[in-house]
């Protein structure tokens, strides 16, 4: 990963003071975008330029199915079964976080819930009496966007789980 | 993302997104050390700036932004996303920095709206 994430620095960044790089995390949404286009879904929305003089009317009627509730439907099992008796290793969770992030997006979006995009942050880190704080901020519109967040932790090793739904008007 | 996206305005830009990420976390935890009491602040600090700065570009995009700041100790964090959405408009963009004491990574995520 880290490889992965100089190479990137290297072409795209300047370096200050102190280090900052691009994570290999871009190399991942590639692979995102490869099976995003496999799902037809995604194409729809741009194929309906004449609804977008009638945006007040659609969106109103939208309204009613506007109300995400994720916290309900939340995939926790997934999250749990993969790590129940994992023990932290560098390879195995590098692997591990690519294929949560994947199986969850999946699950997802076999609630077919229309007309919402998703986005899915899985993390997980070793334990060994470090601190740390994740945060996160969202600007959208809060009647119909929402977002459902999970926690594990067993004895070497924790995984935050947040998946974030975004209506499309 | 890094395709580039010719003549198309709506488009996200990771390269602005990153520069506008970098310049707050150095402006909020650049040179200081990792400290419990304050982290909370920072985490907020770091995501409210961020969000303020995209915000102020004008474009249309709702936003999410992620922060995770990590004590320096040796142990690992992986971190991965995936993402179900409209790959022309929509992008994502992650910027790790770390100094002598933490690690700091902030992840934007930027989701067209139609106008």
């Amino acid at each position: 990963m880290y490889d992965l994430a100089k190479k990137k620095a290297a072409h795209l960044l300047k370096k200050r003071g102190s280090l900052s790089s691009l994570s290999s995390h871009e190399v991942k949404a590639k692979e995102t975008f490869a099976k995003t286009k496999d799902s037809i879904s995604t194409v729809s929305y741009m194929e309906e330029p004449g609804h977008h003089d009638d945006i007040p009317r659609p969106a109103v009627q939208m309204e009613n199915t506007c109300q995400l509730s994720p916290t309900r439907r939340f995939p926790v099992l997934t999250v749990t079964s993969y790590l129940q008796e994992e023990k932290y290793e560098p390879e195995l969770c590098r692997q591990m976080t690519k294929t949560i992030s994947e199986v969850v997006k999946a699950r997802v979006k076999d609630l077919m819930i229309p007309r919402y995009k998703i986005i899915v942050i899985i993390s997980i880190g070793q334990i060994r009496d470090q601190n740390m704080r994740m945060g996160s901020r969202c600007l959208w519109d809060e009647t119909c966007d929402n977002f459902s967040s999970h926690t594990f932790k067993n004895s070497s090793l924790f995984s935050t789980a947040t998946v974030y739904g975004v209506y499309f008007e | 993302m890094e395709e580039y996206h010719s003549g198309d305005e709506v488009a996200f830009s990771p390269d602005d997104a990153s520069n506008v990420v970098k310049e707050c976390i150095e402006g909020i935890v650049g040179g200081v050390d990792y400290s419990q009491n304050k982290v909370n602040q920072w985490t907020a600090s770091i995501v409210e700036h961020t969000l303020t700065q995209l915000v102020k570009q004008g474009k249309p995009f709702k936003y999410i932004v992620n922060c995770a700041v990590m004590q320096k100790s040796g142990a690992g964090l992986h971190t991965a996303n995936s993402c179900y959405w409209d790959t022309t408009t929509d992008g994502s963009c992650t910027v790790r920095w770390e100094n002598r004491t933490m690690y700091c990574v902030v992840s934007v995520f930027a989701v067209a709206i139609a106008l």
